[in-house]
């Protein structure tokens, strides 16, 4: 290993360390603003109206997958919406 | 004060009603909204207006007026004189159908399936209905606007009205929030992709979510620039000469100012003719005299039209007619 290929890996290590730290953090903010996000379009769920209610059923269909993930990490095992055909 | 009856000083402002291209009609059940905007739209088509006459009350009395039905389809019901009738259930069950035909694209049959029940559900949601009705009444008045020169709208009983024309507000407040949030995670997002080698993060152009939203607001922004354009929208209440529906109807006015909506009249229906005789009528005229002047009173920043109370009730052309040239000067 010559002293070239040694700064590289370094760099390459520094590089990864702060990227990846930079990179959880923006992940985490995406997660919680996207709870966010799909409370606001499925206020159904915990009772409250929601004044976009029917106009939401267009982009319903776009949102299963996210759907999915998001019922799973708010601890509801099976989707909780019969429209979101999801599980 | 004796009102005077569609002559006198109130008779010339009367045109300016058919000078709006969109006009409601509003008040408490029963006070004679459905009789006078058939008056003004029968007025307006014999003076060779094209007119669209939409019946948005669950009552649906137009047909029983023109002694004709009005379908859910715009149809020509005399010359110049469309009518609709606006089934909120039916709109509502147009709208889910929609949506299911979406899910239906996008999932295999077993789940569309599946979900077809939990969508029935959501149509018998209160609130969608009402959702699906102001979206009808919106699409008439973006889609149809230039295709008549009048759009007259009956409406159901007033706080029902309200409600709807405070809901694009309200919706569109809503859906901006959510297509901000959607706009931030998308942003979040290709921040995130952008770390790697290869970003490929979606532009937030191309989100069909977003997209859809903002079809949405697009839409409802245009509904409420239509509702609130003074110089073409115009709202007109019902009232009678009674305790109850003066109060209804100061209500309304106050809710309408606030909301920015143009009340262009208020029409004084079923006021009892000057030569009704007898003690009975003696006495209810005394009353009357003094809810009038209270209605002269409480409302003189409107234009007043004073409409008699017919010997018969309304009922066919003839009848309406009557109202007509009460309402709107003949020719």
């Amino acid at each position: 290993m010559d002293w070239k290929e040694l700064k590289q890996n370094f760099g390459d290590f520094v590089h990864g360390y702060f990227v990846s730290e930079y990179e959880r953090k923006l992940r985490e903010q995406f997660v919680d603003l996207n709870d966010l996000f799909m409370l606001q379009c499925f206020m159904e769920l915990v009772g409250l109206p929601n004044p976009a209610a029917i106009y939401l059923l267009d982009v319903y269909p776009f949102f299963l997958e996210e759907f999915h993930t998001w019922h799973r990490r708010m601890g509801m095992d099976r989707s909780p919406i019969g429209s979101m055909p999801c599980c | 004060m004796a009102p005077s009856h569609g002559h006198g000083p109130f008779a010339h402002r009367q045109h300016a009603l058919l000078l709006k291209r969109i006009l409601f009609f509003g008040g408490k059940g029963g006070v004679g909204k459905t009789t006078c905007a058939s008056a003004v739209a029968l007025a307006a088509s014999r003076r060779g207006k094209r007119v669209l006459l939409v019946s948005t009350d669950p009552a649906h009395s137009t047909s029983d007026i023109f002694g004709t039905p009005f379908a859910a389809e715009e149809r020509e019901v005399l010359p110049g004189l469309y009518g609709l009738e606006v089934d909120a259930s039916l709109e509502a069950r147009r709208y889910i159908d929609t949506a299911k035909a979406g899910i239906a694209r996008m999932f295999s049959p077993a789940v569309a399936r599946e979900a077809e029940r939990q969508i029935e559900l959501a149509s018998s949601m209160p609130g969608v209905e009402e959702v699906a009705l102001f979206d009808r009444i919106g699409d008439l008045i973006v889609d149809r606007f230039d295709a008549y020169d009048l759009l007259i709208f009956d409406t159901a009983p007033t706080g029902h009205t309200l409600r709807l024309l405070r809901m694009p507000e309200l919706v569109s407040a809503w859906i901006t929030a959510l297509s901000k949030r959607r706009r931030a995670l998308l942003a979040l997002n290709k921040d995130i992709d952008q770390l790697r080698l290869t970003p490929e993060a979606m532009n937030p152009d191309e989100d069909p979510i977003l997209k859809t939203l903002d079809a949405r607001r697009e839409k409802l922004e245009q509904v409420r620039a239509r509702l609130m354009q003074h110089n073409f929208t115009g709202f007109v209440l019902v009232v009678i000469p009674e305790r109850l529906p003066i109060e209804e109807t100061a209500r309304a006015a106050a809710l309408l100012a606030e909301s920015n909506v143009n009340v262009c009249e208020i029409v004084v229906n079923r006021v009892l003719p000057a030569d009704a005789d007898g003690d009975f009528y003696r006495s209810r005229r005394a009353q009357e005299h003094l809810y009038i002047e209270e209605i002269t009173r409480r409302f003189a920043q409107y234009p007043l039209a004073w409409v008699p109370q017919l010997p018969t009730d309304i009922y066919g052309l003839d009848n309406l007619e009557r109202v007509s040239s009460v309402l709107i000067a003949p020719l």
